[in-house]
């Protein structure tokens, strides 16, 4: 059986970079001269929302990769579905923070608002796409299916983010990818969300890295357990021959 | 203190708590199925 390699020194760069995220976010940066500490959330959401977009376009991407004949194989069917899982967890976490953050400054726990809107089919599009990865049938049709839903849901990530160019709608423009490509924040501010989008792209990648490695050995442990009842059906019916025999492959 | 500071504390709590738990589980349930592994016997080749 192929095992991911386990990366330990992964594990403690996440741990120390998410503690000097959050010393930097909560101690260090100063507080916003408009929003107040409230601005603080910021470190939070927008790393969160960052990790949404790419673990869809893993999956994407993964999903294009399985489909193409050429380079088709198990791993990108395993890394799509480890991606969306921890992607849906980042944008379950970005509408979570938007609302905290979005309660105090605009007064409201939620809005209507394009982007609010947009992003939460995005949260529903990928939590359907993980059900149907959990729909029944042989690993190749879930493959192929999930794949082309991937494709479809991923859709809807460009519009989430133009939808605050394209719409009139109460979310700010982006504070670095805006419509003038100007970086709208600068100093300690700047370098603690810097430091908090390293610090939770690492998150993303060490948990995508494990999420994949748990399919993978559930796929092998599904596979064992399916050719392990057969043997005994097949022993069963031949009582002549011994289950564990081995015998030789046609 | 800024009158902001308990959608702070909201904020970061529910971000720790989320990822720590989804973590956690993970984490535990990749140790189960590694060591439920090895307690299947291998299995012959079938003709």
């Amino acid at each position: 059986m192929n095992t991911i390699k386990r990366v330990p020194w992964l594990g403690a760069a996440v741990v120390v970079s998410l503690a000097a995220t959050a010393l930097m976010a909560l101690v260090i940066a100063p507080s916003d001269a408009s929003q107040g500490d409230a601005q603080r959330l910021m470190y939070l959401h927008v790393p969160a929302a960052w990790l949404a977009y790419l673990a869809f376009a893993v999956t994407a991407i993964a999903s294009v990769l399985w489909l193409v004949p050429r380079t088709r194989s198990i791993t990108w069917d395993l890394l799509a579905g480890a991606s969306a899982e921890v992607g849906v967890l980042f944008t379950g976490l970005t509408l979570a923070m938007g609302s905290i953050w979005g309660r105090p400054i605009w007064g409201s726990w939620w809005e209507w608002d394009a982007r609010l809107t947009t992003t939460a089919v995005l949260f529903f599009l990928y939590l359907g796409y993980l059900a149907l990865r959990r729909a029944g049938g042989s690993p190749d049709a879930r493959a192929r299916r999930s794949a082309l839903a991937a494709l479809v849901a991923f859709v809807d990530v460009p519009i989430v983010h133009f939808s605050v160019n394209w719409f009139a709608t109460l979310h700010q423009q982006g504070t670095v990818f805006n419509a003038k490509m100007q970086v709208e924040i600068s100093g300690t501010m700047a370098a603690t969300l810097v430091l908090a989008v390293i610090a939770f792209t690492l998150l993303y990648g060490y948990l995508v890295v494990r999420r994949m490695e748990l399919l993978r050995l559930e796929e092998g442990f599904e596979e064992r357990e399916l050719a392990r009842a057969i043997a005994e059906r097949i022993a069963q019916e031949s009582p002549e021959m011994p289950a564990g025999v081995e015998m030789e492959t046609v | 203190m800024d009158h902001n500071w308990p959608y702070v504390a909201a904020g970061y709590g529910i971000t720790a708590g989320a990822v720590g738990a989804y973590s956690v589980w993970l984490l535990a349930r990749l140790r189960r199925t590694r060591r439920s592994l090895p307690d299947l016997p291998d299995l012959p080749h079938l003709p």
